[in-house]
Order: C-alpha cells, then structure tokens, then sequence
C-alpha cells in the first residue's frame, strides 16, 4: 500500500501535475478490483494518469445516452449524464448506465481470447493469443466454406454496438448472405404493421399529448428515451394515461388507468375504439378526406366490433372502452395510441400494429403536436466499400419464408428450424457478436441443438455469455468506455448524432471490434481485406467530410444536433412512403400478398385448465439478456421469481417464497414463486436475464429460472417476428 | 493449574467443558478478526444489535445484580448477606470484564472509543456515560474487592457505597441507551431504566444463590445454621424480587398492546406470539419466572437446593429475556418495504460465530471465577 | 456553506422506482456492494386495492439530514457532526462501530461500511455541491424526481417548489425536522 501511493506519487511528480488536482480522490472498490488483478499478474500494475472527463455515449441499452466518464487517476470513477444531451436522454442516466463503471471493472470481464478445450459448454478453456485465435477463426471458415459453400457460416449480430456494421460488413465481405439480427426478436412486426400504413414507423410525441394510451408497452420498466420521461406528469401534469396490460407494472402504478387486460385481444379493444370513433363520427374528417385511402372499406369492416363484443374478449367493460374512445377521440389530435417497441406477443402482431396505426390515423394525429410524427435524422457520408462477388453462394437460409423478410435481419425462430433440417442447405460455421443467441431466442433447448451441430463457433463479446459459454472460440472485445466508435444517427422526433470516446485504454488483451474485423479480413484473403483498409480515424472523418462541426461537436459536447425542438408537419403536402403516398387504412399491397388489407380479429387461443400463460416482460435493470450479472445491478435484482396471482397460489396449495417449476412443451424451469396481486389469476410472469447456463457469469450462475428455455417459438407469417405470448405453463411445488 | 486439576475429579470435567467453550470463542474471536464483522455476523443494517450486545447487557446486569446484592451485607450491614461479598464482587468485576469483552466483539473500533470518547466526548450520548460510569464502576469494584481482600472494612465500605451509586447510575444509564431512542417506541421511555435496576437485583440474586450453594455446600461445617438460614433468606428475596419483575413484565406488554400503538404493538406482537413467542413464553415465563416463584413461595421446596435451583433457571431465563429484549425492539421496520420482511417483520438469527463468541465470553467468565476460587483467600473468616 | 439550508424536494408522483438513484450513488460514493449496503433507496410501498384495483407509490428516500438528528445526539464520539449548511456526515474515523445511530435513524438511513470501517449515510454528495455540482441521485434521476438546493434562498427551486405545494416529511412525530420534503 505504502509502495503504491509512494509510485503513485514519484509517478505525478514526473507528470508535472499538481497534486491537489488529484489529491481528493480516495481509493475505492473499483481500484480494488484492479489491484486484485495486479496482485493475480492478470494486468500490469495501477498506473497513474492525469483526470479528465470523456464525453461518451452509453452502451448499456439500446438508448445511447450521453455520458461523462469522469476519469481519475486513469480509473472511471463515474458516469454522469451529460447535460448536452437533454434533446433525447433528458440529460438522465438510468440505473444500468450508472452501473458501466463495473462494465469495465467486472472481475467476470473476458480478458483473454480463449479456445475451448474440452467438451462444448463444459467450460474449459485455454488462453490463446491473439494470432492463434484469429488463426484458428479464420481457417475455421474457410473449411466451413470449402464443404458446405461460404453460406455455410452465420452471423449472428445485435443492435447497440455502434461497430455493428464492420462485423456485417465482414459477413458480406467474407460472402454469407446468413446474417441473424435481433429485430425478429424485437419490433420488425411493429415497423411492418406500421410501416404498411404510415409508410415508417412514426414516434409518437409523448412530451406534446395530451392523452395516452399504452398497451405492452411498459415504459417505466422497458426505458425508452425520451417516452419514459415524458410520459410522467409532475409539476402543471395534465396528460393522461391509459394502460394496458396484463400485469399490474410500474407502469401501471403511473398510469390514470389500468385495465389488466385479456392477453392477445389488444386488436379487439383498438378495433372496438375504431369502432365507436367511426360510429359516433369522432374521427378527423378532413384529415381522413384528404390523407388516407380505404376509410370507406373501413366502416363496414368494424361493423361487428362493437365494445360489448370487445368487452368479453378483453375483460374491459364496454362503457370504458366507449368512455376511452371518447376522450381520446377528444383529446385527438393531441392523442396517440402509443405502439411501444417490444418484441410481439402473438403471432398476430403485424395486423394488430395495423390496427393501431389506423386508430391513430383516423383521429388524425399524424404529423401534428402531441401525435405520431415521423422519424427525423441527420446525414452522414455513409462508408462505401466494394463486396467480393462469389459465384457459387445461395440466397439466404430462411429466404421466401415470410411475406416481407429483412435481407439483413432474416426470422430467427424461422432460421434455426431450417439449419436443424439442414435445408435448403447445411449451416455448420457460426460466429456471434454480442448477441446472446440461448438467452434471448425462444426454446432454449432448440437453439443448443443448433449450436450443437455447428462445426464451428466463435463469439466475440465481453463477458462469457452463454452463447460465449458453448463456443469454441472466444474473442474479447474492448468494452464501449474503451472504444472509439463511428458516429452514430439516433433518429427520431429530435434526431442527435452520438459518438464514443475511449475513456480509458482498452483493458487486459480486449480490442474493439473493427481490429479484430480487420484482423480477420487479413486472414480470409486480400479481397476481403481490401475492404477494411482504414483506420477508425479516417472512417470517422469520412463520415463527417460534409460537416467537420460534428465531430467537433461531438467532442466538445459528446452530441450533434441541428434542431433542439421538434419539427411538426413537415409531411403534409409531400408523398409518403406508401404506394398510395397517402396513409393506407386498406392496404392494397396486402390483399396482393394474400394478406387481410384491413386488421381481422382472431381470439388468441385460449389457456388449456391447469395451465398459465406465460408473460415475459421487463424492468429497468436489465438489458435483454446482457446485465444481470453486473454487480451493481445484481445487487438491486439478484434473482428472478415466477409471478402468481393469489387466488391460484392458494388453488395450488402454493406460498410465496417457496421453489416451483415450471413446465412448457419444451421447457421446465425452476425458481421462487412470488405470489401477487400484480399479474392476471390467467397468467403467470418471470422475468428475463436469469437461469443462466455459463459459469462465467459468477454473480448470476444458478440463479432463477430462463423465460428463454420455456417459452414457444411461434412465428407472425408477415414480418417473421416470433411471438413470445403463446406458451402455456404447468407449475408444480418442486 | 496441575493442582486444581488434581482437587476433585469434577474439577476436571468442568474445566474440561469451561476449555471446550474458551477454545469456541476464541474460534469466533479469529474468525471475527480475520473475516471482519460483516462477513461473519448476522446483525445487518436494520438489526445493528445482535446477540453480542444482549449477551453484554446480560453480563454487566449481572455484575449490578451481584453488587447490589452484595451490598446489602457490607453497605446496608445485612450481617446475613456479608460472608460471600468477596466472591460476590469478585464475580461482579469479571462478568464486567467479560461483558466489555463481547461488547468490544461487537464494536467495530473499540481502539477508536478509547481515544474519542476522551478527546472527543458527547455528553448528549448514553453509550458514552455508559463507558464512563461503567468505567467508574470497575474501578470502585476492584477498590472494594482490593479491601475486601484485605480486610479492611471501612474501606470496603466507602468504595462498596460509591459502587452501589456507580452501579445504580450505569445501569439505570443502560437501561437509558435503549430508553432514550424515540426511534424504537418498543424501547422508548423511562421503563426500561427502571427495568434494568430491578432485573439487576433478580439477577444478582438468582446468580448469589447459584454462588453460595456451589461454595459453601461443602464448608456446611463452618456455617450450617448461617448457610440454610441464608438461603432460605435469599429465597424469599428473591420470590418478592421476580414477583415484582413479573409485574414489570406484565406492565411492559400491557401498554404494548393497549390502543396498538404503532410499532411498539407489532414489537409486543412479535415477542408474545410472533418470532420470538417460544423464547418468551417458554424462557423467559416459564423457565426464568414461574418456575423459580414456585419453588421459592412454596416452603417445602425453598430447600438449599431448591433455591439453587431457582436460581439457575432465572440466569437461564435472564439470558433470553435480554435477548428477546434487545432484537425485539428492533423487528420493526423502519421503512415499508425496506428489506425481505417475513410476516412483516425484520429477522434476525445469531451467526454461529456470534454464538461461539457468547459461549466463549460465559465460559472466560466462568474458568476465571473458577480459577480464583482456587488461587485467591476467598474463603469469609468469621468476624 | 454559510446562511445556506441545503435540501431536498421529491416529487414521487414522477418517480417509477428504477433506481438509477440508488446505483448512482453507489458509483459515486463507492458504496461497497452487497444489497445491505447504499446510501439511498426507492421503497416500493404496500400495493393498495385488491386486483383489478391496485395502487403502488414508490418513495425514494436518503438521510433526511434533519435539524435535530438524533444520530448526532446519541454517538458517543461525536462522530457525526452537523455542518452550518444542514449537511448531517460522519467523521469516519472518530466511528467506533457502536451502531448507535443506526439503532437512533428513525430512516434508516445509515449502515457499516466494511470497507471504510466506519458508519455511512448520504451525505448530498457535499464533495460535488461544494465544487458546485449536484449530487449524483438528483444529477441522474431519469424523471427528476429529486430536486436540489438552498431553502434559505427564496428563488431556488426547492424554494418555488415549496412555495407552490403542499408538502410532508416523514415521521414529523419523531421531532427529527428532516430536510427532504416530499410533495403531497
């Protein structure tokens, strides 16, 4: 201790600093963990550096916030929200934003590549180098390749790494059109439904309406920027909310009003709203007149979808959904029927989001103050690189499965069933980048069966996920407080541009993405690495070529924007995106796809006696899979529990606290049973993140129960999004 | 050592046992040292005070119980309560010791305590007068037993008469430390100061009867009149004295429950039918209370040994009250919400480290008396 | 700081219990970890009504930093010393580990810091206040929950705040005078 503070000392001398810049700065935890690993050899010893403060942008989720990472004595010592930041993040940073720092400090952290040695998810690994890793990917593809053709490799990638592109960049590149996104796990049946309507997927502007209505989307729990602060009254409130959902959330206990309502019948409740605005002639007439096409197909169509008959698919009474009908009808065009970004629930979930836009379409809300405005963004000179062209390449693995895939994305659920059958075509290779494909894509046990007949897996992240836990090459990358990243777009109703500046040096052997992209290029031929003849530096001065000031910005303020307040009607006397260039309440691009052209109702089916339905959902700790074993965060949320309603508790002889299981068709699970009032008698709820199966992840090993390994992957035939409402459960006292 | 060993074959078996349980605490002790508090005790941050803090207080209320008592004979000149004053006050300083040792167990900084509570005091703060006086009252202990010892009776006298003050005023403070926290309406007010003198003095007796009937059993020779006499004596005392606690007892639960005053009646709750009901009512009523009032009131078996044995069952019984005293006024959360609650209630189970350390400090107390006895003149000359 | 009353006014109706607040000031004042250890918290109350109807408030709350803090009172070493300003901090080490203030905190608002070997509470992040900067719940609370300042000066925004609503503290019956004052 003595030695230190005397090198630590020696050290500023010979920096020339003052030492009462630093002097106050005690030594904390995080400087313990560091000396732990000194002490172990694992990294040199603490080192001395001048503080500073790094304007950033956080990695945690898929927000990006603005950060401050205030170094001290070459340690984040903490994030802060960067006030500049205010136009998106409302200069707020959330709980896993402030649990960053033990991003970088986790003792879990990936801090050597590794090769696997002994069975798949046995766990025994051997540090390699970084030659013999990249070495042993590279061959690894090119044998992929050579026996079953280059789409014989996958590329499983996600959203919120803003170095993304660079590894679907090496997939294009390397020549595999199977490149797996997380959006068929997320929202694509949302932009489809919404998008089939309105051209884009609109953002509602929660900061200017007046009334809300909220279904599945659980704001105060699933953090959007800037909805979840905007959608909370405080000082001169006067919106008003209405919630829809099957549990009783934090959502909820903010809203007006909370109707815990029959899973899968939203469409019937929004049909049943249509139906009382169109018959009491609520709706905007002159915006209906002159900017949408089909509302007279529209009228017969709700005919029967009145809300007595909503009523009994919902369990809302008919004179609430009148009531809200009414006021929203009132509150219009300041109104939105707020579409949420979720994954779906039902299989169904394409032409519900239909119904959903043709509810907001009909009260006229597009474009306006307090409506569904248009997302905006900011031009940046896009990164153009010459892809190799092989002849022999098929077309993607799930192609033609669904009415509209993405190219890029592909349907996850649809994908692995079609690597298992090996059909059209053999998928052998698989490399994944921070998408942690056992924990976030239903049945669990499917997708270790596609992992088991890999020949070949390499996953590059920054913890030993359990994808990282069951592959045979693990690469670490830099965490994003290590990194310099390319600026990114965040559109919206105020598009900003953020931007990521390494606040420390990448620690132990961790290298961002773009090296190891390059490092890999270099390794799979002259062609591929041609590609990715850069520096990071001059990929970003390319980007901002046609506007310095935003980098500039971005250093200085950690954020570019050209407009602090949202642009309203811009849209109004311009085409829009749709084949009609006007808003499609009947789609005719549908009824040429077979598709209903206008939302038809089907009722979910319904829960089999003895069983549940099993909800997922989310809270404001976690990230989808990736932060549960944070320590900061663990400590806040250490397991995960299984939601029952009282009066079933007591049907089952169950009590709180007690271990059940819980049985799907292609799972069980067992964890604690939290028996409460906040979630339907129908329905049973855990939450996601837990049940994990690496013991990388010290914190959270043998914890809870995976909602991953129970849930059923049905699939909406439209977008290929997977529908996470469809599984029924048995619980048993275990 | 050898020697004692030697004595009686008994001897060897209680040190045995005493050895047994010195060696557990001293495993607490390292464990402590090594590992640090927070890793090995089971107190948290909405039950700071575990066992160890009730096992002080039960020692130190010994120590007054034994001095009070004691006082009777060379203070108040009670002939009848003179002859086992050396032992008695011998035995008052080492449960001192020895509470000081489980409370310093419990501290965190008992170093720091010794420097800031002389250059940095705080009058307002009952821990800081309860180091003081009890400080004081060590003092005057070893003063008394120092003339004791040497038969010096006005001395024994003067120092027995500021301790019996000392004692008063400590222990009265004591009960003060817990009386004083308007946090904890379970604790708060001026019961519990008067409380803890009365407990004292059941303490002390029950402690007396176990002292004389284990030291002058043999020596009957000496005194057989002097010694059935006493303990009948005694017995009575101390039939009024637990007569009397059971009618604090039943005025603490009383006002408990009445009207349900907020927390103090979950608090009561809690002791009389929630967590801690089976120490209550088996303990504490039946064991350190009815049991002993009957064998004292009923003359047949206000026997020497009967009287002993009351005397047992109270310590026993005394041990728990304290406890039970000491969690229960802190079961209530101050918070909704605040942490795992079971039946709405904190919780609260000794560590086996806290435990160990318990047995360790009872057992220290008891090998040293033990060893005294063997080593010191504590045997009463007749005046 | 002088002629200065330092506090803090929550308005719960905002907040939604994501404890950005608490991780916060974990990382800022190196709380250790442990679900035992953190300065501030946000209490989930009693859910109200029975399903359908249910009803929750979530009350964020920290050391209230009272005018007459009875942790002061009782610390035998003067420990925790009361700042002009209002700021209640312990003098870590004077701390003997009695835990008599945390028997004392009607809030409890205090807990043993293993690491630092002394009693920890919530101090307003007085090192960034006193260098002009908030603390670090009311800088991050993502629905600005929590609002910082001087309730001396009748222009601050705790102060129009005040001004404006009805507020409480809690336990009053407890005569601490807390200075964190929730909106009604």
């Amino acid at each position: 201790m003595a030695r230190l503070i005397e090198k630590k000392l020696s050290r500023r001398r010979f920096l020339g600093l003052s030492t009462c810049a630093l002097a106050g700065v005690a030594v904390g935890s995080q400087v313990k963990v560091l000396r732990a690993l000194a002490k172990t050899g694992e990294i040199g010893e603490v080192t001395t550096l001048p503080g500073k403060d790094v304007f950033t942008s956080c990695g945690m989720c898929v927000n990006k916030c603005g950060v401050i990472a205030r170094v001290r004595d070459g340690v984040i010592h903490k994030l802060d929200p960067n006030p500049h930041f205010a136009a998106k993040s409302r200069a707020m940073l959330c709980a896993r934003g402030n649990a960053g720092v033990k991003v970088v400090y986790d003792p879990d952290r990936l801090k050597y590549p590794l090769i696997r040695v002994g069975a798949r998810g046995e766990g025994q690994w051997r540090r390699a180098s970084w030659e013999e890793a990249l070495d042993e990917v590279a061959k690894q593809m090119n044998a992929v390749a050579e026996k079953y053709t280059r789409a014989g490799v996958m590329f499983a990638s996600t959203e919120g790494t803003f170095q993304e592109h660079f590894f679907m960049q090496l997939a294009e590149c390397f020549g595999s059109p199977n490149t797996v996104r997380h959006p068929t796990l997320c929202l694509s049946s949302n932009i489809q439904g919404f998008g089939a309507t309105f051209g884009t997927n609109p953002t509602p502007d929660v900061l200017g309406a007046d009334y809300i209505i909220m279904s599945g989307a659980n704001r105060s729990e699933a953090l959007i920027t800037p909805d979840s602060i905007d959608m909370l009254k405080g000082d001169g409130g006067h919106r008003k909310l209405v919630y829809l959902d099957p549990r009783f959330t934090k959502t909820a206990a903010k809203a007006d009003e909370w109707y815990p309502i029959r899973p899968g019948t939203d469409m019937a409740f929004i049909l049943a709203m249509i139906h009382v605005i169109v018959k009491e002639e609520l709706y905007a007439k002159n915006f209906v007149e002159t900017m949408t096409v089909g509302f007279d197909r529209l009228v017969p169509h709700i005919e029967p979808y009145t809300p007595e008959w909503a009523a009994a698919e919902c369990d809302i009474p008919a004179a609430d959904i009148r009531r809200i009908a009414r006021e929203f009808a009132a509150a219009a065009p300041k109104a939105v029927y707020y579409q949420g970004r979720r994954s779906s629930f039902f299989a169904n979930d394409t032409q519900m989001r239909r119904a959903m836009a043709i509810l907001n379409a009909v009260v006229g809300n597009w474009d306006v103050e307090g409506g569904m405005l248009p997302n905006r963004s900011i031009a940046l000179n896009k990164h153009d690189y010459l892809a190799p062209w092989y002849d022999d390449v098929p077309g993607r693995l799930d192609e033609g499965a669904v009415t509209y895939l993405s190219e890029k994305d592909g349907s996850w659920p649809i994908f692995r069933d079609r690597v298992l059958a090996g059909k059209p075509y053999p998928v052998k290779g698989m490399l994944a980048y921070k998408q942690n494909v056992l924990a976030s894509v239903p049945n669990r046990a499917k997708s270790l069966k596609m992992m088991e007949q890999m020949d070949f897996i390499c996953t590059i992240d920054i913890t030993m996920s359990d994808t990282a836990w069951y592959s045979d090459v693990v690469l670490p990358e830099a965490t994003y407080l290590e990194r310099l990243d390319p600026p990114e777009v965040l559109g919206g109703i105020v598009p900003v541009v953020a931007f990521r500046q390494p606040a420390i040096e990448p620690m132990f052997e961790s290298k961002p993405c773009l090296w190891i992209m390059q490092e890999l290029a270099k390794r799979l031929g002259e062609e591929i690495a041609e590609t990715f003849d850069f520096t990071m530096e001059e990929h970003i001065e390319h980007m901002v070529q046609a506007n310095p000031k935003i980098l500039e910005d971005l250093r200085t303020k950690g954020v570019y924007l050209e407009a602090e307040q949202p642009v309203y009607g811009a849209t109004y006397g311009q085409p829009l995106k749709t084949k009609s260039g006007k808003v499609e309440i009947y789609s005719e691009k549908y009824a040429e796809n077979g598709l209903d052209p206008l939302p038809v109702y089907t009722p979910p089916e319904a829960v089999p006696a003895g069983k549940y339905r099993l909800l997922v959902g989310r809270h404001a700790y976690f990230t989808h899979g990736t932060t549960a074993n944070n320590p900061y965060l663990h400590d806040i949320m250490p397991e995960n529990t299984l939601w029952l309603n009282p009066r079933e508790a007591d049907r089952l002889g169950l009590t709180n606290g007690r271990l059940v299981r819980v049985r799907s068709a292609v799972g069980e699970e067992t964890l604690k049973l939290e028996v409460t009032e906040k979630i339907r008698p129908d329905s049973v709820y855990l939450a996601h993140g837990f049940g994990v199966l690496s013991k990388g992840l010290t914190n959270v090993y043998g914890k809870g129960g995976c909602d991953a390994a129970l849930i059923e992957e049905k699939t909406c035939p439209i977008s290929g999004n997977v529908a996470m409402h469809e599984t029924f459960v048995e619980v048993f006292p275990a | 050592m050898l020697a004692i060993l030697k004595h009686r074959p008994s001897s060897r078996l209680w040190f045995s046992l005493l050895g047994i349980g010195m060696i557990v605490g001293a495993i607490g002790v390292v464990n402590v040292l090594l590992k640090g508090h927070g890793h090995v005790y089971n107190v948290s941050r909405e039950i700071p005070w575990g066992i160890l803090i009730s096992t002080y207080v039960f020692l130190v209320v010994s120590s007054t119980g034994l001095c009070l008592i004691s006082s009777l004979g060379h203070v108040f000149g009670i002939e009848k309560f003179e002859f086992f004053g050396k032992r008695a006050i011998l035995l008052a300083i080492l449960t001192l010791l020895c509470g000081f040792g489980t409370i310093a167990m419990e501290l965190n900084h008992p170093l720091r305590m010794a420097l800031y509570a002389v250059i940095s005091p705080n009058f307002t703060s009952a821990i800081w007068w309860m180091g003081t006086l009890y400080g004081l009252y060590l003092v005057l202990l070893c003063g008394e037993f120092y003339f004791l010892m040497k038969g010096m009776h006005k001395g024994a006298f003067t120092m027995g008469m500021l301790g019996f003050i000392a004692a008063v005023s400590a222990h009265s403070n004591l009960g003060a430390v817990f009386g004083l926290l308007e946090a904890r309406p379970y604790w708060y007010g001026p019961f519990l100061p008067l409380y803890f003198i009365l407990s004292a003095l059941v303490s002390g007796g029950a402690i007396i009867s176990l002292l004389v009937y284990f030291h002058h059993k043999e020596s009957g020779e000496l005194m057989p009149q002097r010694y059935g006499e006493f303990m009948d004596t005694l017995g009575r005392l101390q039939a009024l004295f637990l007569m009397i606690l059971i009618f604090f007892v039943i005025w603490k639960i009383i006002p408990g429950l009445y009207g349900r005053p907020p927390e103090k009646y979950e608090a009561t709750m809690a002791v009389l039918f929630g967590p801690l009901a089976f120490n209550f009512w088996f303990f504490e009523v039946l064991i350190g209370m009815l049991i002993p009032v009957t064998l004292l009131l009923n003359r047949r078996t206000r026997t020497p040994l009967g009287v002993m044995y009351a005397g047992l069952l109270s310590t026993f019984g005394i041990f728990f009250m304290r406890y039970d005293l000491v969690v229960a006024g802190q079961l209530v959360s101050m918070r909704e919400g605040a942490a795992d609650l079971v039946g709405g209630l904190l919780h609260y189970a000794p560590s086996l480290t806290e435990v160990a350390i318990v047995v360790g400090a009872i057992s220290l107390c008891l090998f040293l008396y033990t060893l005294a006895e063997h080593l010191l003149p504590l045997r009463e000359e007749e005046h | 700081m002088k002629n200065k009353r330092l506090a803090i006014v929550l308005d719960t109706r905002r907040c939604i219990d994501c404890k950005a607040c608490t991780v916060a000031c974990k990382a800022e004042n190196r709380v250790p970890l442990g679900r035992n250890n953190y300065r501030n918290w946000v209490d989930e109350e009693a859910l109200r009504g029975a399903y359908p109807n249910l009803g929750q408030s979530f009350t964020p709350s920290q050391c209230q930093h009272c005018a007459n803090p009875p942790c002061a009172h009782v610390c035998p070493t003067h420990a925790t010393e009361v700042n002009p300003d209002g700021i209640v901090h312990v003098v870590d080490k004077k701390c003997i580990g009695c835990k008599y203030c945390q028997t004392a905190c009607p809030y409890n608002a205090r807990y043993y810091n293993e690491e630092i070997g002394a009693v920890d509470k919530c101090t307003f992040c007085a090192h960034r206040v006193y260098e002009g900067r908030l603390p670090a719940c009311v800088e991050t609370c993502p629905t600005k929950v929590r609002v910082f300042g001087d309730i001396n000066d009748p222009n601050s925004e705790v102060s129009r705040l005040l001004a404006k609503y009805p507020s409480r503290v809690l336990k009053p019956a407890q005569g601490t005078k807390p200075h964190l004052f929730y909106l009604i």
